[in-house]
């Protein structure tokens, strides 16, 4: 048995813009998503969520109407690391017959639930951590961003290009925040400085808002209205000298994908030459890169061949990347218009479709030490 | 809602004996009494032979920049640093290359490789003191 995703909703503000609560916010992304798969919202029976999301599903059962809530996860991470991973548990309640329908989901209302950036350091906080100020994750991932650039080698450019790649999208995309608005590279080269390497524009946005994919089997997925994207592959984790180790990692300089692509790889039989379009999380430039080298599109010494602003960019680019414009520029829902992106261009309804794309990666994190990654497909099985 | 970062612990794991020497002036790590491997950050049970058992050793605060960023933006929780700030990973080769945080102090000279010597100083963040390695160039 497969699954496929038949339902994608979105509701995205400013921070601070939400004209709902959190709650509110997370029912109206629900609902739409129904709409858009032809399903009445009382029939979600299971929903899973990430990045420690407050709303508990059986607080959404008098707004949806729920039949019947047969299955309910979460993530373990503060952070993005987990997105993807959703995909995988909701996989498994529906291929072991625990749950039928299942809404995967990320609400964010800031006035509700704070600072993200903040929570996100909940999860480490300790005098260690506290005593040098490194309570932001900016300062956590710039550390490893240095040491990629001076100690590997990894042009500076690269991540100027990955953010231009950004934008270009964003710009072209009505759904993202930056629409409409070109990315002037003087003026990302002179925005203030966050931590070194990171300037302003970096460094992903918070948006307040709520993204929602629903999830069903494959049979259920082609009566429904729209054309199923089936979830190929997915891994999560992570191996053996890599987690919350105070910065002791091998691999320091990396996004801590290595065994989660590894398993990604061998699970679904295909490489990176086969992926079509991809989409990371990149809660910081840097971060994003590091998971295309943990991920196998390039290495340390090819990453400035691979990682150029013609190759990122869709549909003319050989890699093109965060096609929807990413945390960066399409706005920031804790990663989960990635996930809806590596969908809507299997569908054909990205606004920066990747033709004929086939195999859509996602993946989810850095931002936590355990990540993972999935693969969409136009593939039935 | 997460102001309650005051709440912040003292540390991770098995540690006590850090923050006792740090408050002594002294650094102290620990190595598994059984495999005589250095381990960091202090586990209860060594992951390699299976011991229960720490044995902690000073180690003199000498070591090289691993990473390091200089900070800008005025995150809350660093008030107390100013701005801007030097946080550095420091390797120890005499311990096996355990890396330590630490604020690098001057941080001008920045660098990947960087040879460091460490103090103790106390910052104060969260509304409380918190002790942490000032490491300076060495000269
Ligand atoms: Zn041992």
């Amino acid at each position: 048995m497969s699954t496929a995703v038949v339902g994608l909703g979105v509701r995205q503000y400013k921070r601070g813009a939400a004209p709902m609560s959190e709650h509110g916010v997370l029912v109206r992304a629900i609902v739409d998503a129904c709409e858009d798969a032809g399903i009445d919202p009382a029939d979600v029976d299971g929903f899973v969520t990430y990045g420690d999301d407050k709303n508990e599903p059986v607080r959404l059962m008098s707004d949806l109407g729920t039949k019947e809530l047969s299955w309910s996860s979460q993530i373990f991470g503060g952070g993005g690391g987990g997105i993807a991973a959703t995909f995988g548990v909701a996989a498994a309640a529906i291929i072991s017959g625990q749950a039928k329908t299942v809404a995967v989901f990320r609400a964010l209302v800031q006035d509700n639930s704070g600072r993200m950036s903040a929570a996100v350091m909940a999860h480490h906080l300790t005098d260690y951590i506290v005593g040098v100020g490194l309570t932001a994750p900016a300062v956590e991932c710039a550390m490893r961003a240095q040491r990629m650039l001076e100690h590997h080698g990894v042009p500076r450019q690269c991540m100027e290009d990955l953010v231009r790649a950004s934008y270009y999208h964003g710009a072209r995309n009505p759904k993202a925040v930056s629409y409409g608005k070109e990315l002037d590279v003087e003026e990302y080269r002179a925005s203030r400085i966050i931590a070194e390497p990171f300037h302003l524009f970096d460094c992903s946005r918070e948006n307040d808002g709520a993204g929602v994919v629903i999830l069903t089997t494959a049979e259920r997925a082609r009566d429904l209205k729209q054309k199923p994207v089936y979830l190929k592959g997915v891994a999560q984790g992570t191996g053996k000298g890599w987690g919350d180790l105070l910065q002791n990692d091998a691999d320091y300089a990396s996004a801590g994908f290595k065994s989660v692509s590894r398993r990604l790889w061998a699970q679904t039989g295909l490489t990176p030459a086969d992926i079509d379009v991809v989409q990371v999380y990149e809660n910081f430039s840097a971060q994003g890169i590091a998971s295309l080298i943990d991920h196998g599109f390039c290495t340390y010494d090819t990453v400035g061949e691979v990682v150029r602003y013609e190759n990122l960019i869709a549909p003319t680019g050989k890699l093109p990347v965060n096609t929807g414009g990413g945390n960066l520029a399409q706005g920031f829902i804790h990663g989960i218009g990635t996930a809806i992106e590596a969908v809507e261009q299997l569908r054909g309804t990205s606004a920066n479709p990747v033709p004929g794309a086939r195999y859509s990666l996602l993946a989810g994190g850095p931002g936590a030490p355990t990540v993972s990654s999935a693969i969409f497909s136009t593939d039935t099985e | 809602m997460y102001d309650g970062m005051e709440v912040a612990l003292n540390g991770l794991g098995n540690d006590a004996n850090y923050w006792r020497a740090l408050g002594e002036g002294r650094l102290s790590l620990p190595k598994c009494a059984g495999c005589k491997r250095w381990v960091w950050p202090a586990p209860f049970r060594c992951s390699e032979c299976g011991s229960w058992e720490l044995a902690w050793q000073d180690v003199e605060m000498k070591g090289e920049v691993y990473a390091w960023t200089r900070v800008r933006h005025p995150f809350g929780g660093a008030e107390a640093l100013g701005l801007p700030y030097v946080v550095a990973s420091v390797a120890l080769p005499q311990a096996n290359g355990i890396r330590l945080f630490g604020l690098l102090e001057p941080g001008d000279d920045a660098a990947i490789g960087l040879k460091v010597t460490g103090k103790v100083r106390t910052t104060h963040a969260f509304d409380r003191d918190v002790l942490a390695i000032s490491w300076s160039p060495v000269a």
